[in-house]
Formats: C-alpha cells, sequence, structure tokens
C-alpha cells in the first residue's frame, strides 16, 4: 500500500498508508489529519479539503478538471501553484511517498 | 476540539424533552437545542414528536454515513407533494441527478453568468424603495431579491417573484403538513401544478437556446433529466432555494446592525463580508434541521437508535455547539474560523451555496450598507425572527438618512 506523509501547517509530519482507491481526501479523515474537513464529503463542493503538492507530483497527477480549477479559488488558505482538492485525487502508486501539505488557513 | 462521535453497537434509550411548547420551538429554538445537546445525542421533543440530533460531530458523523444515515424515504411527504426528488435519494442515484444539475450552479457560472445578472436584479429592487427612508426589509428587498433571482438561475421566463414566494411557501407547508391539513395540501398541489407549468413553459427555449440555467443544465447533461426529474428537481429547489438566501440576508443585516462595532470593521475592510455572511448562516441557519432515516439497529454517541428511526438533523443546533463555538449565541464576525454545518454536509452539501454566498454575502447586502446612508434599526423591538427548522427575521423594519 502507499505510503503518504501529510505536512501539517505547523511543520509537524503525518505518515500514513493509504488504500488504493480511496480518495486522499478520505485518507486523511481516517487517518483525522486535521484541517482537511471535506464538508461534501467528496462531491468536489465545498472546497473544504484543500492540500497543496510540489511539483513533481502535480506533473504526474492527472491534470485538474475545470470544476475543481474553479473550486481552488474557493479555499479558505489562499491558492498556491500545487494547490488541489484531496477528494479529487484518488490513491494509487503514483502517490507512494508523496509529501502532502495541508494549508494554513487564514 | 470537539467531542468525538461514535457510531458503534451497544445502548441507552432516546431520552425525551417533553416541557416545551411548539410555539416556544418556533419563537426561540436555542434554548431547547441547548438542553438537547447536553442530555443526549438523539434527544426526542415531544412536542413535535421527532428525535432531533444536535451535536456538531454526531451530525458529520451521520452525514458521513448515508448506509446507516439514510436520505432515502417512501413515506416521506417531500415525495409526496415533490415527486422523487434528488434530495430524498442516495448513492449513485443521486449522484447522476446532483451531476445534471450542477454546471449551472459552480463557482465559474456563478462569477461568469449569475454575477451580472443579480447585480441587474438587485439594482431594479433597490430603486423600488431606496428613496423611501425607511422600509421592512423582508417585503422591499429580501423576497424581492430572493424570488426574482431564483427564477432566474432555475430558467423561469416570466415568472414574478410574488409567484415564487406563494409556490416555495406553499411547497414547504405541504411538505410539512404532518397532520394533513386539506387546506395546505390543495395549496401544495396547486403550486406543485403551478411549477410544472413554469416548466412546460421554458423547456422548449432551453432546448433551443442551452444556457446557464438549472433547467438547461438538466436537459442538456451528458446524463439528462428525465420530465419526472425535472419537475421533481425544480420543485425542490423552488421549496429550498427561496427562504435560505432571503433569510440569509436579513439575518446578516440585523447581526450587522445590532453590532455597529462589527460592522464598522466591515465595511472598512471589503474582504470580510464573505466571513460575516459565513457568521449569520452560522449564527441562525436559515434551514434549521433536515431528517434522515437509520437504516440498521445502530448506537450513536451512546444512544440506542432503531431501523426505520427518523432522526432530524439540527445543523441550527449544532452550529451553535458550544464545545465548537465559544460563545455560541453571539454573533461574532471575528470568532475563530471554524467550518459550520449551515449549508449540510455529505453528498447533499447545499448545491446552491455558491450562488447564496455571492447573491447575499458579496452583492446584496454590502451594497444595501453602501448605498443606504447611516441605515439603522427602526426599533429592535419590531424586529421578528421566527420557525425552527426554516428559521429567519419574518420582518426587519429599518430607516436611513435620504
Amino acid at each position: 500500500m502507499p505510503e503518504i506523509t501529510f505536512i501539517l501547517p505547523a511543520g509537524k509530519e503525518q505518515t500514513c498508508t493509504a488504500r488504493e482507491g480511496l480518495s486522499l481526501m478520505e485518507v486523511a479523515l481516517q487517518n483525522g489529519v486535521p484541517g482537511i474537513i471535506a464538508e461534501c464529503n467528496g462531491s468536489a463542493a465545498c472546497a473544504t479539503c484543500h492540500i497543496i503538492v510540489d511539483d513533481a507530483l502535480a506533473s504526474t497527477l492527472d491534470p485538474i478538471s475545470e470544476h475543481e480549477n474553479d473550486m481552488l479559488d474557493f479555499t479558505a488558505a489562499p491558492r498556491a501553484p500545487g494547490s488541489r482538492l484531496s477528494c479529487q485525487i484518488k490513491v494509487d502508486g503514483r502517490l507512494d511517498g508523496a509529501a502532502i501539505r495541508i494549508p494554513a488557513e487564514m | 476540539m470537539g467531542v468525538q462521535a461514535t457510531i458503534e453497537e451497544t445502548s441507552s434509550a432516546v431520552p425525551v424533552i417533553s416541557d416545551v411548547t411548539f410555539a416556544e420551538l418556533l419563537s426561540d429554538p436555542y434554548p431547547t437545542f441547548k438542553r438537547a445537546r447536553e442530555l443526549a445525542a438523539v434527544v426526542r421533543i415531544a412536542a413535535a414528536n421527532i428525535i432531533i440530533a444536535t451535536r456538531y460531530e454526531d451530525i458529520m458523523a451521520m452525514e458521513r454515513d448515508a448506509e446507516t444515515f439514510s436520505s432515502v424515504n417512501p413515506q416521506s411527504l417531500v415525495n409526496r407533494v415533490m415527486g422523487h426528488t434528488l434530495m430524498r435519494k442516495d448513492g449513485e442515484a443521486h449522484a447522476r441527478e446532483r451531476k445534471a444539475v450542477e454546471p449551472a450552479l459552480r463557482p465559474g457560472a456563478v462569477k461568469s453568468c449569475w454575477a451580472p445578472k443579480l447585480e441587474a436584479i438587485f439594482d431594479g429592487v433597490m430603486a423600488g424603495f431606496e428613496t423611501n427612508g425607511e422600509a421592512d426589509l423582508f417585503t422591499a428587498l429580501a423576497a424581492p431579491m430572493a424570488g426574482r433571482a431564483l427564477a432566474d438561475v432555475l430558467g423561469f421566463l416570466d415568472v414574478d417573484w410574488q409567484t415564487m414566494a406563494l409556490w416555495s411557501q406553499s411547497l414547504i407547508d405541504g411538505a410539512g403538513n404532518y397532520s394533513g391539513d386539506p387546506e395546505i395540501s390543495r395549496k401544495a398541489t396547486e403550486a406543485a401544478r403551478g411549477v410544472e407549468e413554469a416548466i412546460d413553459l421554458a423547456l422548449a427555449y432551453h432546448r433551443e437556446n442551452p444556457n446557464m440555467s438549472v433547467l438547461s443544465s438538466m436537459i442538456h447533461a451528458d446524463d439528462p433529466h428525465t420530465l419526472d426529474q425535472i419537475y421533481a428537481n425544480i420543485k425542490v429547489a423552488v421549496g429550498g432555494g427561496l427562504n435560505e438566501p432571503r433569510d440569509s440576508i436579513l439575518t446578516l443585516v440585523l447581526g450587522l446592525l445590532e453590532n455597529p462595532d462589527q460592522l464598522e470593521r466591515v465595511k472598512a475592510d471589503t474582504n470580510l463580508w464573505p466571513v460575516a455572511f459565513e457568521e449569520s448562516v452560522r449564527w441562525i441557519s436559515p434551514i434549521g434541521m433536515y431528517p434522515r432515516r437509520v437504516t440498521r439497529d445502530v448506537v450513536l454517541s451512546g444512544v440506542q437508535l432503531r431501523a426505520g428511526d427518523q432522526i432530524g438533523l439540527c445543523v441550527g443546533a449544532a452550529n451553535r455547539d458550544d464545545s465548537r463555538f465559544e460563545d455560541p449565541d453571539r454573533f461574532n464576525v471575528f470568532r475563530e474560523k471554524k467550518s459550520h454545518l449551515a449549508f449540510g454536509a455529505g453528498p447533499h452539501f447545499c448545491a446552491g451555496t455558491w450562488v447564496a454566498r455571492h447573491m447575499v454575502g458579496r452583492l446584496v447586502v454590502p451594497r444595501l450598507f453602501e448605498r443606504l446612508k447611516n441605515l439603522r434599526l427602526r426599533d429592535r423591538t419590531d424586529v421578528r425572527i421566527q420557525g425552527w427548522v426554516f428559521r429567519g427575521p419574518t420582518t426587519l423594519p429599518v430607516v436611513w438618512d435620504v
């Protein structure tokens, strides 16, 4: 199973193993990662599961849909170049060893 | 952090609150909500003959477990009044219909299409009373604004706001007509027919002219709605898309007028308007409660629930849960930022959220304070706030300098 590290705003790290097929949001919720609220539970309707990925990972993931792109303008923390909605990323081998940053809310 | 909710298999019965009248619930449900929250995860309210959940974490847990806490209810009055709407479906059946509706309501659609249209509606509504120096903002502003906006967003042609308001209220009353009052049933049936006729009139246009409206989105989707699905889901939108923006306009105005220090700070930093809007719907949530049906015997945070139980998820109570929100009864734009449940949670998260956020929090209320100089309450004792399933100011008399 892919191993994923969440990096919290204060710098603390939380590493967990993730079942393939789950969304990154579901993995975060299962592991009680703070900052991932996911009000709409994966419908890409609420923008409360905002994460930031680094350039290398961003380029290997499937491209952002137009809708996700829209929603990312409405996250609580300001949008960054690697911003994604974690509910829209399915866990697979590409995420093994990934470091996922949880943005600090303003 | 709040209390952690649990869904497990051990037990204790549902406690009852039996000394609160229905009239008390309507005028001020919050003391009862507080008692219920402190008593147990789930409490029966005798006066309304309903079991309610009132804690933030419990409601979040329920909304993340749609298999146990289902939206499907064949006996639902909503189904009888409106047909088989997406609001009473789960899983794939719900997701398919939701997907066909959503393009009309996304942030991108709000920005490119609805923002200018809403602005034109707002200017028209303001022109009707701006020079009067006094008004009841319910009838002068909030009701026409919300009604006209909803007609436009849905894609109705030539339906005035008074008709929208009548249909909306009649459908809501019909969906809550537990006593089977024949007059309420008749009005609901009449409203349902009116909505169907308005849909029939508009569909030909939307077929020929694809656009951003909900009706157009429904028929031009990859997986388009059938006519019955259109009828049912538009009725839900009419019933559930008018009073929320209407009431939240008034609640936000009221919260700010009662707290002039906060108003001054918000006016000085326009980035605070969206925050003020979120606080207003946390403080007085326009939809205070919605139902879920328990599908298996289960224990929720220590209380035994049985398969078939109907539970009212009191988001209006959860949004004042003091284990999550400090001094929760107070309107405070500057409180610690935390997510609330005013738009629900889970797959049924309010589809109109982004239209509402723009319309109320970025357009109507900020512009109102810009345009009406020295806006103030005429007399605080004239303000009426009513309801518990749906709650908001029912009259908001104000004066300003002209």
